[in-house]
């Protein structure tokens, strides 16, 4: 909470609801406009007004999982979020243009889950063991 | 010489009255975001026309009748100096930014709902690029792995079925890397990028011996991101 003056004017302008959720998780109370959600249903706020928020906490998300992660917000979401692109991932001229067919579903970091990464050989190993080849006795 | 002048509040409050519209507005806060750069400063210079004084004092600077020149004739007196040192100005400079900063918002960033700005030019994790049309560019030419300061890059390569190169054994191990950004400048093909993702740790260390098919699937997933980068730098390069 950082003063009670802005946790009250965030509070009325969010309502209970939000507001209990926001202290659950940001651990402040923050108002702002609804930017818009991604796949995952976060959804992503803009404050800009520098009366009320400071530089780098004026995008900010609220994510959809309990368990979260910074790793499930997904790239183009991520450029947003951390103001490398000004505009948001639906409003993007590049994002519109650049995105590929073949373009593959965002994971999050699984790491110390069942689905993390195991690095494998993707050539054939250069040393093998001895196999001997032993002909059939007559 | 006031009283502001003697403390050395003088800069600040002007700043202050002048930015804001309203005139009377001394006591007006400051904001971080809207503020000047507020490194701590001497006083000596509140005058915009006045000339700045010579860098090296003890270089000797003639005037018009070839006559030596006085260094220290604009700089402050002895007096202004012995004002200063004696009233702990300096010390009451510093004490009042502390107060300041003590009534201002705390500078947190409730990570990971906020974030701070990030460059498109950030090196974080890596990836191996495609073609819009899905066909690996990496054409095995294994400049990165001779850029590569950390020696962190394995390359091996084959041949494809047209005759053409490709890799077949692409690893990084992300704990050698030192995440220079030279790979990305090598790379003939912009094949191997560094995405702007920083959330890759793991709990193993194995997780972080990287492999082609990992780094393939991370330039599958942040495509869109990476070419969006590259076009905002590309003015640049």
């Amino acid at each position: 909470m950082v003063s009670l003056a802005r946790t009250i004017r965030n509070l009325r302008r969010v309502g209970f609801r939000e507001w209990w959720r926001q202290m659950q998780y940001i651990g402040d109370a923050k108002s702002g406009r609804f930017v818009g959600s991604d796949q995952f249903n976060n959804r992503y706020y803009e404050n800009m007004n520098a009366e009320e928020e400071i530089p780098g906490r004026q995008r900010w998300v609220d994510f959809s999982q309990h368990e979260y992660n910074a790793s499930q917000v997904p790239p183009e979401w991520h450029s947003w979020l951390q103001h490398i692109r000004k505009d948001a991932p639906p409003q993007d001229p590049i994002f519109a243009k650049v995105s590929p067919p073949w373009k593959a579903p965002h994971i999050e970091n699984l790491t110390g889950t069942r689905g993390a990464y195991k690095p494998y050989n993707t050539v054939k190993p250069k040393i093998s063991a001895w196999e001997p080849q032993v002909k059939a006795r007559a | 010489m006031s009283f502001a002048r003697i403390v050395g509040l003088q800069p600040r409050i002007l700043v202050a009255a002048t930015r804001h519209t309203p005139a009377n507005s001394i006591l007006a806060r400051r904001l971080i975001s809207t503020s000047t750069c507020a490194h701590a400063e001497h006083n000596l210079q509140s005058n915009p026309n006045e000339k700045l004084r010579p860098v090296h004092p003890s270089a000797t600077q003639y005037d018009a009748q070839s006559l030596e020149e006085d260094p220290y004739k604009r700089g402050p007196s002895a007096i202004d100096k012995a004002v200063h040192l004696f009233f702990l100005t300096e010390i009451f400079r510093g004490m009042w930014i502390v107060m300041e900063n003590f009534f201002r918002p705390p500078y947190t960033i409730m990570y990971p709902f906020e974030k701070g700005p990030l460059s498109p030019r950030f090196r974080g994790e890596h990836a191996l690029r495609r073609y819009p049309s899905g066909e690996e560019r990496c054409i095995a030419c294994k400049l990165c792995e001779a850029i590569c300061p950390a020696q962190a890059i394995t390359i091996e390569s084959e041949t494809r079925e047209d005759g053409s190169r490709k890799t077949s054994k692409y690893d990084i191990d992300m704990t050698k890397c030192i995440y220079c950004g030279f790979c990305q400048e090598a790379c003939p093909v912009d094949a191997i990028v560094e995405t702007q993702n920083q959330e890759f740790a793991t709990e193993t260390r194995e997780e972080l011996l990287y492999n082609k098919e990992k780094l393939l699937a991370i330039g599958d997933r942040a495509e869109a991101e990476i070419a969006a980068n590259l076009q905002a730098d590309h003015v640049y390069r």
